[in-house]
Protein backbone atom coordinates (compact mmCIF):
# COMPACT_ATOMS: atom_id res chain seq x y z
CA UNK A 1 0.00 0.00 0.00
CA UNK A 2 1.62 3.23 -1.12
CA UNK A 3 1.08 6.60 1.73
CA UNK A 4 -1.01 9.04 0.84
CA UNK A 5 0.87 12.04 -0.22
CA UNK A 6 -0.56 14.46 1.63
CA UNK A 7 -0.68 12.60 4.82
CA UNK A 8 2.84 12.63 4.66
CA UNK A 9 3.70 16.30 3.95
CA UNK A 10 1.01 16.78 6.90
CA UNK A 11 2.87 14.77 9.08
CA UNK A 12 6.04 16.36 7.99
CA UNK A 13 4.45 19.24 8.45
CA UNK A 14 2.88 19.14 12.04
CA UNK A 15 6.13 17.96 13.82
CA UNK A 16 8.14 20.38 12.57
CA UNK A 17 6.07 22.71 13.80
CA UNK A 18 5.52 21.83 17.18
CA UNK A 19 9.08 21.21 17.27
CA UNK A 20 9.78 24.82 16.60
CA UNK A 21 6.88 25.92 19.12
CA UNK A 22 8.18 23.83 21.89
CA UNK A 23 10.16 26.03 24.57
CA UNK A 24 13.69 24.95 23.39
CA UNK A 25 16.69 26.85 24.18
CA UNK A 26 16.80 29.33 21.18
CA UNK A 27 14.01 31.15 21.38
CA UNK A 28 13.44 32.01 17.92
CA UNK A 29 11.01 30.66 15.28
CA UNK A 30 8.37 30.03 17.04
CA UNK A 31 5.81 32.59 14.76
CA UNK A 32 7.52 29.92 11.70
CA UNK A 33 6.17 26.74 14.05
CA UNK A 34 2.75 28.13 14.06
CA UNK A 35 2.69 29.12 10.50
CA UNK A 36 3.48 25.24 9.84
CA UNK A 37 1.19 24.00 11.65
CA UNK A 38 -1.80 25.99 10.92
CA UNK A 39 -0.85 25.22 7.16
CA UNK A 40 -0.47 21.37 8.27
CA UNK A 41 -4.07 21.42 9.90
CA UNK A 42 -4.84 23.44 6.71
CA UNK A 43 -4.02 20.32 4.76
CA UNK A 44 -5.83 17.97 7.07
CA UNK A 45 -8.48 19.91 6.72
CA UNK A 46 -8.80 20.00 2.91
CA UNK A 47 -9.10 16.34 2.95
CA UNK A 48 -12.14 15.62 5.24
CA UNK A 49 -15.21 14.82 4.16
CA UNK A 50 -17.70 17.53 4.93
CA UNK A 51 -19.95 16.22 7.95
CA UNK A 52 -22.97 17.89 7.33
CA UNK A 53 -24.38 16.66 3.61
CA UNK A 54 -26.73 19.64 3.02
CA UNK A 55 -26.26 21.92 5.75
CA UNK A 56 -23.82 24.80 5.85
CA UNK A 57 -23.76 25.61 9.28
CA UNK A 58 -23.16 22.48 10.72
CA UNK A 59 -20.06 22.22 8.31
CA UNK A 60 -18.95 25.91 9.26
CA UNK A 61 -19.32 24.94 12.96
CA UNK A 62 -17.85 21.68 12.73
CA UNK A 63 -14.46 23.57 11.56
CA UNK A 64 -14.75 26.22 13.48
CA UNK A 65 -14.96 23.81 16.88
CA UNK A 66 -12.61 21.67 15.86
CA UNK A 67 -10.10 24.40 14.65
CA UNK A 68 -10.41 26.05 17.42
CA UNK A 69 -10.07 22.85 20.07
CA UNK A 70 -6.86 21.41 18.65
CA UNK A 71 -5.22 25.32 18.39
CA UNK A 72 -6.04 25.67 22.12
CA UNK A 73 -4.45 22.25 22.57
CA UNK A 74 -1.63 23.54 20.77
CA UNK A 75 -1.01 26.10 22.89
CA UNK A 76 -1.69 25.02 25.74
CA UNK A 77 0.89 22.45 25.25
CA UNK A 78 3.83 24.89 23.85
CA UNK A 79 3.24 28.64 26.14
CA UNK A 80 5.69 29.03 28.13
CA UNK A 81 3.53 30.27 31.07
CA UNK A 82 1.49 27.43 32.94
CA UNK A 83 -1.08 29.71 34.17
CA UNK A 84 -1.84 30.75 30.01
CA UNK A 85 -1.42 26.52 29.88
CA UNK A 86 -4.34 26.21 32.41
CA UNK A 87 -6.09 28.98 30.17
CA UNK A 88 -5.56 27.86 26.95
CA UNK A 89 -6.64 24.25 28.06
CA UNK A 90 -9.77 25.79 29.23
CA UNK A 91 -10.39 26.48 25.97
CA UNK A 92 -10.14 23.71 24.67
CA UNK A 93 -12.43 22.03 26.72
CA UNK A 94 -15.39 24.77 25.95
CA UNK A 95 -14.62 24.20 22.22
CA UNK A 96 -14.97 19.98 22.93
CA UNK A 97 -17.96 20.42 24.61
CA UNK A 98 -19.17 22.58 21.55
CA UNK A 99 -18.20 19.74 19.43
CA UNK A 100 -19.83 16.93 21.72
CA UNK A 101 -23.16 19.41 21.41
CA UNK A 102 -23.07 19.22 17.61
CA UNK A 103 -23.08 15.73 17.80
CA UNK A 104 -26.00 15.45 19.98
CA UNK A 105 -24.43 15.03 23.48
CA UNK A 106 -26.02 17.74 25.03
CA UNK A 107 -25.47 16.14 28.91
CA UNK A 108 -21.86 15.37 28.42
CA UNK A 109 -21.58 19.12 26.94
CA UNK A 110 -22.80 20.44 29.93
CA UNK A 111 -21.00 18.31 32.32
CA UNK A 112 -17.73 18.94 30.25
CA UNK A 113 -17.88 22.63 30.96
CA UNK A 114 -19.01 22.43 34.72
CA UNK A 115 -16.23 19.39 35.91
CA UNK A 116 -13.39 20.33 33.45
CA UNK A 117 -13.37 24.12 32.99
CA UNK A 118 -15.48 24.88 36.19
CA UNK A 119 -13.41 22.55 38.75
CA UNK A 120 -10.30 21.16 37.46
CA UNK A 121 -9.29 24.25 35.71
CA UNK A 122 -9.55 26.25 38.73
CA UNK A 123 -7.81 23.51 40.94
CA UNK A 124 -4.52 24.04 38.58
CA UNK A 125 -5.08 27.95 38.59
CA UNK A 126 -5.14 27.46 42.78
CA UNK A 127 -1.90 25.11 42.74
CA UNK A 128 -0.09 27.58 40.37
CA UNK A 129 -0.99 30.18 42.49
CA UNK A 130 -0.03 28.47 45.61
CA UNK A 131 3.35 27.28 43.70
CA UNK A 132 4.57 29.91 41.82
CA UNK A 133 3.94 33.27 42.94
CA UNK A 134 6.52 34.63 40.72
CA UNK A 135 6.91 34.93 37.43
CA UNK A 136 8.41 31.98 34.35
CA UNK A 137 10.76 30.09 36.10
CA UNK A 138 13.94 28.35 34.13
CA UNK A 139 12.15 24.98 33.75
CA UNK A 140 9.14 26.59 31.71
CA UNK A 141 11.56 27.50 29.26
CA UNK A 142 13.27 24.36 28.32
CA UNK A 143 12.07 20.75 27.45
CA UNK A 144 12.87 17.34 27.85
CA UNK A 145 13.74 16.37 24.17
CA UNK A 146 11.37 18.44 22.13
CA UNK A 147 12.56 16.96 18.52
CA UNK A 148 11.37 13.36 19.77
CA UNK A 149 8.31 14.13 21.36
CA UNK A 150 7.43 15.85 18.43
CA UNK A 151 8.36 12.92 15.84
CA UNK A 152 6.30 11.08 18.16
CA UNK A 153 3.24 12.88 18.22
CA UNK A 154 3.70 13.60 14.28
CA UNK A 155 3.86 9.83 13.68
CA UNK A 156 0.81 9.01 16.21
CA UNK A 157 -1.71 11.07 14.20
CA UNK A 158 0.39 9.81 10.86
CA UNK A 159 -0.73 6.35 11.70
CA UNK A 160 -3.83 7.02 13.45
CA UNK A 161 -5.24 8.68 10.06
CA UNK A 162 -3.94 6.03 7.93
CA UNK A 163 -5.72 3.66 10.00
CA UNK A 164 -8.73 5.73 9.37
CA UNK A 165 -8.81 6.31 5.68
CA UNK A 166 -7.54 2.91 4.50
CA UNK A 167 -10.51 1.35 2.53
CA UNK A 168 -12.29 -1.13 4.46
CA UNK A 169 -11.77 -0.17 8.01
CA UNK A 170 -13.95 2.89 8.36
CA UNK A 171 -15.63 3.78 5.23
CA UNK A 172 -17.58 -0.07 4.95
CA UNK A 173 -18.70 -0.19 8.79
CA UNK A 174 -22.33 -0.32 9.24
CA UNK A 175 -23.44 0.84 12.41
CA UNK A 176 -24.51 -1.93 14.71
CA UNK A 177 -28.07 -2.15 14.70
CA UNK A 178 -28.78 -3.12 18.82
CA UNK A 179 -32.52 -3.27 17.97
CA UNK A 180 -32.68 -5.71 15.75
CA UNK A 181 -29.40 -7.69 17.08
CA UNK A 182 -31.65 -7.99 20.71
CA UNK A 183 -34.79 -8.75 18.30
CA UNK A 184 -32.78 -11.73 17.09
CA UNK A 185 -31.90 -13.15 20.61
CA UNK A 186 -35.33 -12.44 21.86
CA UNK A 187 -36.75 -14.35 18.95
CA UNK A 188 -35.61 -17.40 20.43
CA UNK A 189 -37.29 -17.45 23.70
CA UNK A 190 -40.12 -15.03 22.58
CA UNK A 191 -39.03 -12.60 24.98
CA UNK A 192 -39.12 -8.62 25.14
CA UNK A 193 -38.01 -8.12 21.26
CA UNK A 194 -40.50 -4.84 21.21
CA UNK A 195 -39.02 -3.38 24.23
CA UNK A 196 -36.03 -1.67 22.66
CA UNK A 197 -36.70 1.59 20.93
CA UNK A 198 -35.96 1.93 17.09
CA UNK A 199 -35.53 5.15 15.68
CA UNK A 200 -33.19 7.83 16.84
CA UNK A 201 -32.14 6.92 20.26
CA UNK A 202 -29.18 8.83 21.19
CA UNK A 203 -30.66 12.22 18.70
CA UNK A 204 -34.04 11.61 20.35
CA UNK A 205 -36.28 13.93 22.10
CA UNK A 206 -35.55 13.61 25.76
CA UNK A 207 -31.97 12.78 25.88
CA UNK A 208 -31.09 13.85 29.18
CA UNK A 209 -33.76 11.73 30.66
CA UNK A 210 -33.17 8.43 28.41
CA UNK A 211 -28.83 9.20 29.47
CA UNK A 212 -30.07 8.90 33.65
CA UNK A 213 -32.60 6.12 32.73
CA UNK A 214 -29.59 4.35 31.30
CA UNK A 215 -27.56 5.31 34.07
CA UNK A 216 -29.63 4.12 36.57
CA UNK A 217 -30.99 1.02 35.14
CA UNK A 218 -27.92 -0.74 33.25
CA UNK A 219 -25.02 0.76 34.65
CA UNK A 220 -26.34 1.24 38.04
CA UNK A 221 -23.48 -0.95 39.85
CA UNK A 222 -20.55 1.01 37.48
CA UNK A 223 -22.56 4.66 39.30
CA UNK A 224 -22.14 3.16 42.34
CA UNK A 225 -18.57 1.86 42.02
CA UNK A 226 -17.86 5.53 40.70
CA UNK A 227 -18.77 6.62 44.22
CA UNK A 228 -17.01 4.85 45.78
CA UNK A 229 -14.08 5.75 44.19
CA UNK A 230 -14.95 9.65 44.60
CA UNK A 231 -15.33 8.83 48.07
CA UNK A 232 -11.55 7.30 48.39
CA UNK A 233 -10.14 9.96 46.33
CA UNK A 234 -11.31 12.17 48.15
CA UNK A 235 -10.22 10.77 51.43
CA UNK A 236 -6.46 9.90 50.16
CA UNK A 237 -6.04 13.79 48.79
CA UNK A 238 -7.17 14.54 52.08
CA UNK A 239 -4.75 11.79 53.60
CA UNK A 240 -1.68 12.90 50.88
CA UNK A 241 -1.80 16.80 51.31
CA UNK A 242 -1.77 16.55 55.29
CA UNK A 243 1.32 14.68 55.25
CA UNK A 244 3.98 17.42 53.96
CA UNK A 245 2.69 20.30 56.86
CA UNK A 246 5.01 20.60 59.43
CA UNK A 247 3.44 19.03 62.81
CA UNK A 248 2.00 21.14 65.11
CA UNK A 249 3.44 21.19 68.74
CA UNK A 250 1.36 18.57 70.41
CA UNK A 251 2.02 15.41 67.53
CA UNK A 252 5.92 17.03 67.35
CA UNK A 253 5.99 16.18 71.13
CA UNK A 254 4.43 12.85 71.11
CA UNK A 255 6.31 11.87 68.51
CA UNK A 256 9.51 12.69 70.17
CA UNK A 257 8.37 11.07 73.53
CA UNK B 1 -25.63 14.23 7.86
CA UNK B 2 -22.97 12.19 6.28
CA UNK B 3 -22.58 9.79 9.85
CA UNK B 4 -19.67 7.79 8.02
CA UNK B 5 -17.80 11.37 7.39
CA UNK B 6 -18.87 12.30 10.92
CA UNK B 7 -17.62 9.84 12.64
CA UNK B 8 -14.06 9.83 10.65
CA UNK B 9 -13.69 14.19 11.43
CA UNK B 10 -14.60 13.23 15.15
CA UNK B 11 -12.01 10.29 15.57
CA UNK B 12 -9.35 12.81 13.89
CA UNK B 13 -10.03 15.29 16.22
CA UNK B 14 -9.81 13.00 18.76
CA UNK B 15 -6.63 11.84 17.72
CA UNK B 16 -5.24 14.70 17.13
CA UNK B 17 -6.00 16.11 20.82
CA UNK B 18 -4.04 12.77 22.10
CA UNK B 19 -1.21 13.32 19.95
CA UNK B 20 -0.92 16.75 21.26
CA UNK B 21 -1.46 15.46 25.09
CA UNK B 22 1.46 13.07 24.95
CA UNK B 23 3.47 15.48 23.10
CA UNK B 24 3.05 17.69 26.28
CA UNK B 25 3.50 14.54 28.54
CA UNK B 26 6.51 13.69 26.93
CA UNK B 27 8.60 17.25 26.45
CA UNK B 28 6.96 19.91 29.13
CA UNK B 29 9.10 19.86 32.64
CA UNK B 30 6.30 21.70 34.59
CA UNK B 31 4.77 19.32 36.35
CA UNK B 32 1.17 21.16 36.13
CA UNK B 33 1.25 21.25 32.57
CA UNK B 34 1.94 17.65 32.38
CA UNK B 35 -1.00 16.92 34.28
CA UNK B 36 -3.15 19.19 31.87
CA UNK B 37 -1.66 17.14 29.42
CA UNK B 38 -2.39 14.19 30.28
CA UNK B 39 -6.45 15.77 31.08
CA UNK B 40 -6.13 16.54 27.49
CA UNK B 41 -5.40 13.13 26.81
CA UNK B 42 -8.49 11.66 28.27
CA UNK B 43 -10.53 14.22 26.45
CA UNK B 44 -9.61 12.91 22.91
CA UNK B 45 -10.63 9.74 24.33
CA UNK B 46 -14.11 11.47 25.53
CA UNK B 47 -14.22 12.79 21.83
CA UNK B 48 -13.98 9.45 20.29
CA UNK B 49 -16.14 7.75 22.21
CA UNK B 50 -18.76 10.12 22.12
CA UNK B 51 -18.46 9.90 17.81
CA UNK B 52 -18.57 6.02 18.31
CA UNK B 53 -21.66 6.38 20.45
CA UNK B 54 -23.29 8.66 17.97
CA UNK B 55 -22.35 6.68 15.12
CA UNK B 56 -24.00 3.20 16.90
CA UNK B 57 -26.53 5.00 17.95
CA UNK B 58 -26.51 3.95 21.35
CA UNK B 59 -26.09 5.64 24.90
CA UNK B 60 -22.71 3.10 26.19
CA UNK B 61 -20.25 5.55 24.86
CA UNK B 62 -21.22 8.28 26.59
CA UNK B 63 -21.90 6.37 29.32
CA UNK B 64 -18.30 4.99 29.73
CA UNK B 65 -17.31 9.01 28.65
CA UNK B 66 -19.49 9.47 32.45
CA UNK B 67 -17.25 7.72 33.95
CA UNK B 68 -13.82 8.64 32.29
CA UNK B 69 -14.75 12.33 33.77
CA UNK B 70 -15.62 11.01 37.01
CA UNK B 71 -12.06 9.31 37.15
CA UNK B 72 -10.54 12.46 35.59
CA UNK B 73 -11.80 14.07 38.53
CA UNK B 74 -10.46 11.69 41.39
CA UNK B 75 -7.25 11.82 39.41
CA UNK B 76 -7.00 15.67 39.74
CA UNK B 77 -7.74 15.45 43.51
CA UNK B 78 -4.98 12.55 44.03
CA UNK B 79 -2.30 14.02 41.61
CA UNK B 80 -2.83 17.85 42.37
CA UNK B 81 -1.95 16.70 46.55
CA UNK B 82 0.59 14.85 44.73
CA UNK B 83 2.43 18.08 43.41
CA UNK B 84 1.42 20.05 46.36
CA UNK B 85 3.90 17.64 48.85
CA UNK B 86 6.27 17.60 45.99
CA UNK B 87 6.29 21.42 45.94
CA UNK B 88 6.15 21.48 49.45
CA UNK B 89 9.45 19.81 49.51
CA UNK B 90 11.35 21.42 46.61
CA UNK B 91 9.81 24.82 46.45
CA UNK B 92 9.20 24.42 42.88
CA UNK B 93 7.18 22.36 39.62
CA UNK B 94 10.49 21.29 38.01
CA UNK B 95 10.10 16.98 37.44
CA UNK B 96 13.42 17.05 36.88
CA UNK B 97 14.33 17.75 40.02
CA UNK B 98 13.23 14.28 41.33
CA UNK B 99 15.56 12.72 38.56
CA UNK B 100 17.46 11.01 41.19
CA UNK B 101 14.45 8.78 41.36
CA UNK B 102 15.04 7.26 37.63
CA UNK B 103 16.54 3.71 36.97
CA UNK B 104 19.96 2.97 37.56
CA UNK B 105 22.27 3.46 34.86
CA UNK B 106 20.27 6.36 32.99
CA UNK B 107 22.43 9.16 32.12
CA UNK B 108 21.30 12.94 34.18
CA UNK B 109 19.12 15.07 32.45
CA UNK B 110 21.70 18.48 33.06
CA UNK B 111 20.60 21.94 32.10
CA UNK B 112 23.61 23.28 30.52
CA UNK B 113 22.64 26.12 29.14
CA UNK B 114 19.38 27.98 30.37
CA UNK B 115 17.90 30.70 28.40
CA UNK B 116 17.21 34.30 29.54
CA UNK B 117 14.44 34.98 31.45
CA UNK B 118 11.85 37.33 29.39
CA UNK B 119 12.71 40.79 31.05
CA UNK B 120 9.07 41.63 33.05
CA UNK B 121 9.51 45.12 32.87
CA UNK B 122 9.99 45.24 28.93
CA UNK B 123 7.13 46.31 27.46
CA UNK B 124 5.61 48.80 29.72
CA UNK B 125 5.54 52.38 28.76
CA UNK B 126 8.08 54.67 30.47
CA UNK B 127 6.25 58.26 31.95
CA UNK B 128 7.44 60.89 33.13
CA UNK B 129 7.17 61.80 36.44
CA UNK B 130 4.59 64.52 36.68
CA UNK B 131 2.43 66.06 39.67
CA UNK B 132 3.22 65.50 43.53
CA UNK B 133 3.33 62.31 45.50
CA UNK B 134 0.16 62.26 46.86
CA UNK B 135 -0.25 62.85 50.72
CA UNK B 136 -1.07 59.43 52.51
CA UNK B 137 -3.42 59.17 55.42
CA UNK B 138 -1.44 57.01 58.21
CA UNK B 139 -3.64 54.40 58.37
CA UNK B 140 -2.50 53.85 54.61
CA UNK B 141 1.46 53.71 55.35
CA UNK B 142 0.94 49.89 56.14
CA UNK B 143 -0.78 49.06 52.85
CA UNK B 144 0.49 46.03 51.01
CA UNK B 145 -0.01 46.04 47.29
CA UNK B 146 1.37 42.44 47.30
CA UNK B 147 1.15 39.14 50.09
Amino acid sequence: MTLPTWLTIFAALFGLGLWLLLPRRIIAGRSAGAVLVTAALAVLASRMIPPGKESLTTNILFYALAALTVGSAICAMTFRSPVYCAIWFAVSVLATSGLLLIVGAQFLGVAMVVVYAGAIVVMFLFVLMLAQPEGLAFYDRLSFEPMLSSIVAATLVFMLTICLLTPGTLADTAPIDLAKAAGAAGAADGADADQSPAGPIVLGEHHVAAIGQRLFSEHLIAVQVVGVLLFAALVAAAAIAGQGRPMSDSTSAEGAS
Amino acid sequence: MNEVALLQNYLIVGGLLFAIGLLGFLSRRNMIVMFIALEMMMQGVAVSLVAWSRFHNNFDGQMLVIMIIAVAACEAAIALSLILILVRRSSNLDIAFWQTLREEGQEPTLDVEVPEPPDPHGDWPHLTPAGVDPELQPEQTGYRSRV
